[in-house]
């Protein structure tokens, strides 16, 4: 992914397995988000492909891949602040699951919607149900952050990637954040950028390190984090001077 | 329980909202001048289009008149040319309207607020010019379409009887107040207000924004056609001048003063602003620069808007009230 003279990801061939966790650390600028971004659409490559399931979709639409199953969430909290908690999570469950034509909109009223089993599920299970007639611009962030997840979950992706999900968030409020994740772990595919890495080591199956749009090193919690390509780009530990010293 | 109250108090409260507007309506039409009347009622239809963009989409158009134009010309093609009958023109009106909304809308709604303002007003400008000097031999120019004595009259309501026509202007005006109502509560109404605010969200969730503002495009126009097609049957005649872009603020600026994306704002606007021209153009000679400080002043002090400002602050004033009350009691 190119813009003008930068290359914001380059050369990431990347492979994600079904219903696995997966993160991706990198510093600032690394790349993580424009890959984020390349996956879901907001960009089109300007090289290579991009397969989901056997299908290749590089030119596919943010709408018609979120019809095939991939959903995310953004780095700043993204929620329709205008609208109560509850109708965001309707208009999130009702595309995915109703999948009506935009006409087909002006026929559908979002109080018939408002009391569906799985949206007061979902209000349960992410603790939303104090607030679920409260306007989005009147919550805090960790609340926004899990309506956002709720939102990505309530469209049952088969790829859910989660961008910085923890970022800006209170000890208390990451804690119900990770308790929303652990409990997603197994059901979906998903893909994790956080800086806060060590928050989610418990349900990472694997990770990804990426460094100037490519990836520096790819395997196990633990292996990444020695690997002293990672420590020198990430923590600016160069291991071959200090030995030389 | 307790929900399926609150549901049916909430649509209690709503009907009797509606019933009241008409009931203060009807008042109006017995006391007031018929011509003024039917003023106010044909300009909240066509601000009430506006209203929706603005309200809903965020979307400000200054090429209103352009729409309005398009409406009030295709009835006056079909009463000047082809027919007699007011209602089959109107009908024509309107669709004239929605194909124009049709045919415009996939290029203009791609376009960023601002965009959207500018290119909306240059069609305004064109569409003027077309009406007033390319099509003369169509369009008769700045002479305009006189056709009032050509229309038949029509059964139950009389379109060609001002008194009438006002009763079917309130109909109407109703009817496009209950159609924006129903919006509102509709998945599409709240895919309105989330693109207005967060168009990239709404992609991400799997809504396709484009179809969703293309539509609304199509229903907001296709309601300012219809007032256009209405001004022509009222007023028997066209002419260029209904789509002058110069007028192109006027249903911004009203809808403004109404408040904005509230359901009362048109009516309230179009009767604010029509009674202020009616007044002060009796007072004085430049009533445009007064009128144009008069707004200047009531945004200031209300940049709500008349309905966006008075029920609040009149339930405010309530409560005050009541406390005040209570306190002297004890």
């Amino acid at each position: 992914m190119r813009f003008g003279p930068v290359v914001a990801v380059d050369r990431v061939d990347y492979q994600l397995r079904r219903h696995e966790v997966a993160g991706i650390l990198g510093s600032n600028g690394a790349g993580k988000t424009t890959f984020f971004n390349v996956l879901t659409g907001y960009y089109t490559p300007t090289e290579g492909r991009i397969f989901y399931q056997g299908r290749d979709i590089t030119r596919l639409s943010p709408p018609q891949r979120v019809a095939l199953g991939i959903a995310r969430t953004f780095q700043l909290t993204s929620t329709f602040d205008n609208l109560s908690v509850l109708d965001n999570l309707v208009l999130a469950f009702f595309r995915s699951h109703c999948r009506p034509t935009t006409l087909g909109l002006l026929f559908k009223r979002c109080a018939a919607y408002r009391d569906h089993e799985a949206i007061i599920a979902a209000l349960h299970q992410f603790d939303l149900h104090p607030i679920a007639a409260r306007l989005a611009c009147h919550l805090s962030l960790g609340e926004k952050r899990r309506m956002e997840i709720a939102m990505a979950v309530l469209a049952d992706p088969e790829l859910l990637l989660l961008d910085e999900p923890l970022a800006g968030l209170a000890e208390s409020e990451i804690r119900g954040v990770l308790e929303v994740l652990r409990r997603q772990v197994g059901k979906q595919t998903i893909l994790i950028v956080e800086h806060k890495i060590s928050h989610v080591r418990d349900f990472l199956e694997r990770l990804i390190v990426m460094h100037e749009g490519r990836i520096i090193a790819e395997g196990g919690y633990e292996e990444c984090l020695n690997d002293p390509q990672v420590r020198k780009s990430y923590w600016q530990i160069d291991e071959s001077s200090d030995n030389a010293g | 329980m307790t929900a399926a109250k609150s549901l049916a108090s909430r649509a209690l409260s709503w009907w009797w909202g509606i019933a009241a507007t008409l009931l203060a309506t009807s008042l109006c039409a017995v006391l007031l001048p018929t011509p003024f009347m039917n003023e106010v009622m044909i300009f909240a239809i066509y601000v009430s289009g506006c209203n929706f963009l603005i309200g809903r989409l965020g979307f400000i158009s200054f090429g209103q008149p352009a729409y309005l134009a398009i409406g009030a010309y295709c009835t006056a093609f079909y009463l000047f040319y082809v027919g007699t009958n007011p209602l089959v023109g109107l009908g024509v009106g309107v669709l004239g309207g929605l194909l124009g909304a049709i045919i415009i809308g996939p290029f203009f709604v791609r376009l960023r607020s601002d965009y959207f303002a500018m290119v909306n007003l240059a069609l305004a400008v064109v569409l003027f010019y077309v009406t007033q000097k390319l099509l003369v031999s169509i369009t008769g120019g700045d002479n305009g379409l006189w056709f009032l004595t050509q229309m038949q009259s029509t059964p139950l309501l009389d379109l060609t009887a001002p008194a009438q026509f006002l009763w079917f202007a309130i109909i109407v005006a109703t009817a496009v107040t209950v159609m924006f109502k129903y919006l509102d509560g509709t998945i599409f109404g709240a895919c309105c207000l989330a693109s207005r605010l967060n168009e990239d969200k709404l992609q991400f969730i799997g809504y396709d924004n484009f179809k969703i503002r293309l539509v609304a495009f199509i229903i907001a126009n296709t309601v300012t056609a219809l007032a256009g097609a209405m001004y022509a049957i009222y007023f028997g005649f066209v002419s260029p001048e209904m789509g002058s872009p110069s007028r192109a603020a006027e249903p911004v600026i009203v809808t403004l003063l109404g408040g904005v994306g509230t359901l009362a704002g048109p009516l309230i606007g179009a009767f604010a602003y029509t009674g202020m021209k009616d007044v002060i153009s009796n007072l004085i000679g430049n009533w445009e620069l007064f009128i144009g400080f008069l707004l200047v002043f009531i945004m200031l002090v209300a940049d709500q808007g008349i309905w966006g400002t008075l029920p609040p602050a009149a339930r405010a004033l309530l409560v005050h009230l009541r406390r005040a009350a209570g306190r002297a009691r004890n």
